[in-house]
């Protein structure tokens, strides 16, 4: 999943200075999730804000909503009719549903209330940790299912380094070497010869951005069914 | 004259134990200020942020879980 956190408060009432009907938009996926900007966190932050405007004699009126997604469009657009009654939207999505619901408001300012932080999982309650950088070419068939491009700080594909100590990083005493855990695994799994395979350089051209990715035989059969229409 | 400062308070009552204990003071004829308005809860755990902030938001001075 995407993980974010919210922005600091002060940096929120700033973005939001001088709107008088503000509209705090949740998103009820990732970031629900890790606790960044689901149902729970928009009330949170609402009853902060209009607090916080209280205190400061501010007159705003904040409205709350919260969709399953903001990367979808089939989300957003019922409620376009709530954020045309704004002023400005503060979007408690990842930077993808922050762009995703301006593109749809484009005359309404789309604040990001959260900053996005890495594709990752949940190691237990409230901590989570990168697991996947996107490089559009995975390798972790070869690895043991550990990725060298995201664990391992140098993002090497042939190691571990000479920096290797004890299964932990040189950059780090609490950081695993990806490599020592990649060593480990391969050694469970009976595969240990794979690691005197030499990988070749990456080619990082399959990290291309702004990536774009389409469903061929989904396009076509929709084109299909448009035109027997 | 100037009104004496009167502080509203909220008290979040477990219902097992708390609450049962106003109740039991209640049928004592025990009073107490009332300043104080209970919410009876089924267990404190329920208690969330959300519920104190909201708390504030309305307009309470101070607010206390009880469980």
């Amino acid at each position: 999943m995407i993980v974010g956190e919210r922005k600091p408060f002060e940096e929120i009432k700033e973005s939001l200075r001088g709107y008088k009907k503000v509209l705090i938009l949740g998103c009820g996926t990732c970031v629900s999730v890790c606790m960044a900007g689901g149902e729970k966190e928009v009330e949170l932050l609402a009853t902060q804000l209009r607090m916080a405007n209280k205190l400061n004699n501010e007159d705003a009126e904040i409205k709350e909503a919260t969709i399953q997604r903001q990367c979808d469009r089939e989300y957003i657009e019922p409620i376009m009719k709530m954020i045309e009654e704004c002023d400005v939207v503060l979007s408690m999505a990842c930077g993808a549903g922050v762009q995703m619901v301006s593109d749809f408001s484009e005359l309404i300012p789309v604040m990001p209330g959260l900053n996005t932080r890495f594709i990752g999982v949940a190691d237990g309650e409230g901590s989570w940790s990168e697991k996947c950088r996107a490089c559009g070419n995975c390798v972790l068939g070869e690895h043991a299912g550990i990725c060298p491009i995201t664990r391992c700080p140098k993002s090497i594909l042939n190691g571990p380094c000479g920096g290797s100590q004890l299964g932990k990083c040189e950059t780090d005493p609490n950081r695993d070497c990806a490599w020592a855990l990649i060593y480990d695994r391969l050694i469970k799994q009976g595969k240990l010869d794979n690691i005197i395979n030499i990988a070749p350089p990456k080619d990082f051209r399959t990290q291309d951005f702004p990536a774009t990715q389409v469903n061929e035989a989904y396009v076509k059969a929709e084109m299909e069914e448009v035109h027997s229409q | 004259m100037v009104e004496a400062y009167e502080p509203k308070v909220v008290a979040f009552c477990c219902h097992y134990c708390a609450y049962s204990a106003a109740d039991l003071a209640g049928s004592m004829r025990m009073e107490y200020s009332p300043n104080v308005r209970i919410v009876k809860l089924m267990c404190t755990g329920k208690v969330d942020t959300l519920h104190l902030l909201k708390a504030f938001e309305d307009g309470v001075d101070a607010a206390f879980v009880a469980g």
